[in-house]
């Protein structure tokens, strides 16, 4: 994958295959034979975003019942084969898609391929499954959110205030009376709206024989029927005018927090790459500006976070997103000061373009925190699994995980400038006060 | 619908080699180990110093955060906003953690880049600049991360759980007072820190791709003059347990966080490596024991797990678990129950087979990426562990029998000598919990 080039670096260049199965299903294979392993990733193009009304949580709790059974695997059958051959497993729910991974000896891709093809066919499941992963998941959400302090901050938070359509700003966790009601009847009608082979990507990665492995997924998938692809749901949401202000108060934390949150460009723009290098100019490391201004300039916190994704990163969701800056602070630091503090750092990033030498630095740390998230992802091959899928997903392709450098490289200082004026705007911002609820 | 092919069996890869290891002693008595992985072109680099939580005066708990977060002011040469640019400008970014006895200072960046991130790294290490301006802050983030801590539930089982296994050890206290934060100075910080790093209590290690020759070449120049004595040996502590319940109270909580456990035999004794495999069976992996009873049969709980945590000379098994507080007292009784039936029946053929393939399977995962490879060479190094170990892991794994699962069981898992700790809402729970123990 890495050559040297011609200054004596090493250029990024992933090895990626795409082919197109007779009922749509889009297969992404890209090698890797530095150890005997692999990642097998199945990826439906379905997540929170398009759970039904009434049904917040419904994406996430059918990932669940995914792992319960299906035509030729038993309750946990999946996991036990996984395991017993030596691999290991996850699956997840994010705002556009939800997948299923095993990352295993190379000499289990078969299996894998075998056991994504058979869950695929669809869950085969009970009442009685279906009642003990709605106990899972309610005590998943009271482990992540309601028995911990800052648990729905400022992610479920901030995005039911900042954003205006319904599918953007629902707690894709779930109501516990929406988990309640979730029937068998649901869960077949989600899998026939969109668990189909052409609205899925299966991506491998690995140490894998690509002509060999094709004709295994050409073998255990193709035959599954195929079926029309859900229409896009409107996801739009409406230009933001003017400021806006919200406090809660989280009856389990001894201590304030600050989030302050943009909408920002749309994805694929160049805009949209501006908005990641200023996330790294404004939150990213200590050599960050706000890190500068609010902690070591004005003590105000000890730490600053910013992101553009709640649930991953900006590879891996489409917009509507907001780019948001987090920080926890002390109860006699008002949320004011903080704003005051950042709206100084901002004033200036909108107001003069940055060095070139600044961009330069800007470019390296976000291709440095891709290189990392390619080399480490969580489990070994899971990060450039993630990205091909997301960009199949998300962009139509996935060999455009080889123009990211590119995409950074044309940000220019004007650009830059142009996107700060624009999206850091105060009129487009949305600021969230936690109130602490324990008293020392 | 129904697939036509029979799921495929899985032949065993004959072996799996592990990526080879480059050691030299460089500088003053540095030991250095690379080692080459993957092909994504980044670097990790770390170094690791002989100093950790358990080695700060007594007292004086935590000091060694604050050493952490005094190493990422700066140095001498360097103001800490220029030492974060240089390095961001590189792709990196400094981080400081640490356990009872290593203090790890890393970075990854771009392969390109990772000889002269070297010469950063050391100096953080080397020439930290300790400025005085500096102590207030950082007292201050000190506070506000106890006092956000001391409301989290897993941290105050943990807290709980350790003071029950090593009450008058430093093990045992893994939170300060307010009143010991406020006592930290500079001169602290730097006392402790240069009592302890250079020479041979420091270890450099790298892993990606790199080109080594450069590498070492660099470390060896930015190493060399920096001297420093062996630490001491670290005795193990001597304290044992006892079956009593510990609470945390949490009035009105929705679950009970629970942790029970006990010491057993640490990396290195003849019965480690079997134990993990004992702990995959029971509680360590998805497909196992107490997971499929109390998660995937009774849907009492979520993320259920058990782990092997070790220090040189000392261990503990311990089983976490967040359970929903009207089943506090069930959850209990079944994961006694479950290391009842160890004690009393050894494991059949198959289902020790496939922990087997799993523990050696996921032990070759884990060195297949920059991250999983450091920190098995870390784990090594605290140990006094050398390569032989993990040349000989997986073979030391398939040699274990049935039989000899169930001894590990008897000999170590006695109930009787396991503290249980239950964060919650004691008003509720305690009647439930009478049972299996009586109050500390």
């Amino acid at each position: 994958m890495a050559q040297a080039n011609t200054s004596g670096g090493f250029a990024l260049d992933v090895p990626v295959q795409r082919h197109r199965l007779d009922n749509g299903l889009r297969v992404v294979l890209s090698e890797d034979h530095s150890a005997p392993i692999a990642c097998i990733a199945v990826y439906y193009h379905v997540g929170m975003r398009l759970e039904p009304p009434g049904r917040t949580g419904f994406a996430h709790l059918f990932e669940h019942l995914m792992f319960q059974g299906s035509q030729n695997l038993g309750k946990m059958e999946l996991v036990r084969h996984v395991q017993q051959n030596g691999g290991t497993l996850n699956g997840s729910t994010r705002y556009d898609f939800t997948n299923y991974f095993e990352v295993m000896p190379s000499n289990a891709i078969d299996l894998a391929l075998w056991m994504e093809a058979d869950r695929m066919r669809g869950p085969v499941i009970t009442q009685a499954e279906l009642d003990n992963q709605r106990d899972v998941v309610k005590n998943e959400i009271r482990v992540n959110v309601l028995n911990r302090p800052y648990g729905s901050f400022p992610w479920l938070e901030m995005q039911e205030r900042a954003f205006e359509n319904w599918h953007n700003s629902h707690n894709g966790y779930g109501d516990m009376a929406d988990l309640d009601a979730a029937s068998l009847e649901d869960v077949q009608a989600f899998f026939d709206a969109y668990y189909s082979p052409a609205n899925a990507v299966l991506v491998v990665v690995g140490d894998l024989d690509s002509e060999e492995t094709l004709a295994l997924a050409k073998r255990y998938f193709e035959d599954i029927p195929a079926a029309t692809p859900p229409a896009p749901a409107d996801l739009t949401e409406p230009r933001q005018e003017e400021e806006r202000r919200w406090s809660y108060t989280d009856p389990l934390a001894n201590r304030p927090a600050l989030a302050v949150s943009y909408h920002v460009p749309p994805s694929g723009t160049p805009e949209y790459y501006a908005m990641g290098l200023l996330n790294e100019l404004l939150a990213e490391g200590q050599d960050s500006l706000l890190h500068a201004e609010l902690v070591e300039k004005r003590a105000l916190t000890g730490d600053v976070e910013g992101d553009l994704n709640f649930l991953g990163h900006m590879h891996n969701a489409q917009t509507p997103l907001l780019w948001t800056t987090t920080m926890m602070h002390d109860t006699d630091v008002t949320p004011d000061a903080l704003i005051e503090g950042i709206d100084a750092v901002l004033e200036g990033v909108r107001s003069t373009a940055q060095s070139e030498a600044t961009l330069k630095r800007l470019r390296s740390k976000a291709r440095s925190g891709l290189l990392r998230t390619m080399a480490e992802g969580g489990y070994p091959r899971f990060g450039i699994a993630d990205l091909l899928a997301s960009f199949e997903l998300l962009e139509g392709d996935a060999s455009r995980i080889n123009e990211l450098d590119a995409r950074f490289a044309a940000v220019t200082p004007e650009v830059l400038l142009a996107t700060a004026q624009e999206y850091l705007r105060p009129t487009n911002r949305n600021i969230l006060v936690l109130e602490a609820g324990v008293a020392e | 619908m129904t697939s036509s092919y029979p799921r495929p069996e899985v032949i065993p890869l004959e072996s799996s080699p592990l990526p080879e290891r480059r050691i030299e002693t460089i500088g003053d008595g540095v030991q250095a180990t690379l080692v080459s992985a993957g092909v994504v072109p980044v670097t990790g680099l770390r170094l690791v110093v002989h100093a950790g939580s358990a080695d700060v005066p007594e007292g004086m708990t935590w000091l060694d955060r604050y050493v952490h977060d005094y190493l990422m002011e700066g140095t001498e040469a360097l103001e800490a906003g220029a030492f974060a640019s240089a390095l961001a400008e590189l792709g990196g970014h400094l981080s400081v953690s640490g356990d009872e006895h290593t203090t790890t200072l890393s970075t990854e960046v771009p392969s390109e880049h990772a000889t002269e991130a070297v010469e950063l790294l050391v100096s953080a290490a080397r020439t930290p600049r300790f400025p005085d301006g500096s102590a207030e802050r950082l007292r201050d983030d000190l506070h506000r991360s106890r006092a956000v801590v001391s409301t989290q539930p897993g941290w105050l089982a943990h807290a709980a759980f350790r003071n029950a296994l090593y009450a008058g050890h430093p093990y045992g206290t893994v939170l300060p007072t307010d009143e010991q934060i406020e006592a930290f100075t500079t001169d602290a910080a730097r006392g402790f820190w240069e009592a302890r790093a250079g020479g041979p209590n420091v270890r450099f290690m790298v892993a990606g791709m790199f080109d080594g020759d450069a590498i070492l070449e660099s470390a060896n120049r930015a190493l060399s003059g920096w001297s420093g004595a062996p630490a001491p040996a670290v005795s193990p502590p001597s304290t044992s347990s006892s079956r009593v319940v510990h609470y945390v109270e949490r009035p009105g909580a929705e679950q009970s966080t629970l942790q029970l456990g006990l010491r057993v035999p640490a990396p290195g004794h003849e019965d480690y490596v079997p134990l993990e495999v004992l702990n995959s069976l029971l509680g360590g992996s998805f497909y196992s024991r107490i997971t499929l009873n109390i998660r995937e049969d009774k849907g009492y709980t979520y993320s259920p797990r058990s782990a092997i945590s070790s220090r040189p000379g000392d261990a503990y098994w311990a089983e976490s678990a967040d359970v929903t507080t009207n089943v506090t007292g069930a959850s209990i009784r079944e994961i006694l129950g479950e290391i009842e039936r160890l004690r009393s029946e050894p494991p059949s053929e198959d289902e020790l087979r496939g922990i087997i393939n799993y523990v050696s399977g996921t032990f070759v995962l884990r060195q297949a990426t920059p991250g999983g490879i450091l920190n098995h060479l870390e784990f090594l190094d605290l140990h006094g562990l050398d390569t032989s170990y993990s040349a000989n892991y997986v073979a030391r794994v398939r040699d274990v029998t049935p039989e000899e699962i169930q001894r590990l069981a008897q000999q170590y898992l006695d109930p009787a000598a396991m503290p249980i700790v239950v964060v919650g809402d004691r008003a509720q729970v305690e009647e439930q919990v009478a049972e299996f123990g009586s109050p500390a």
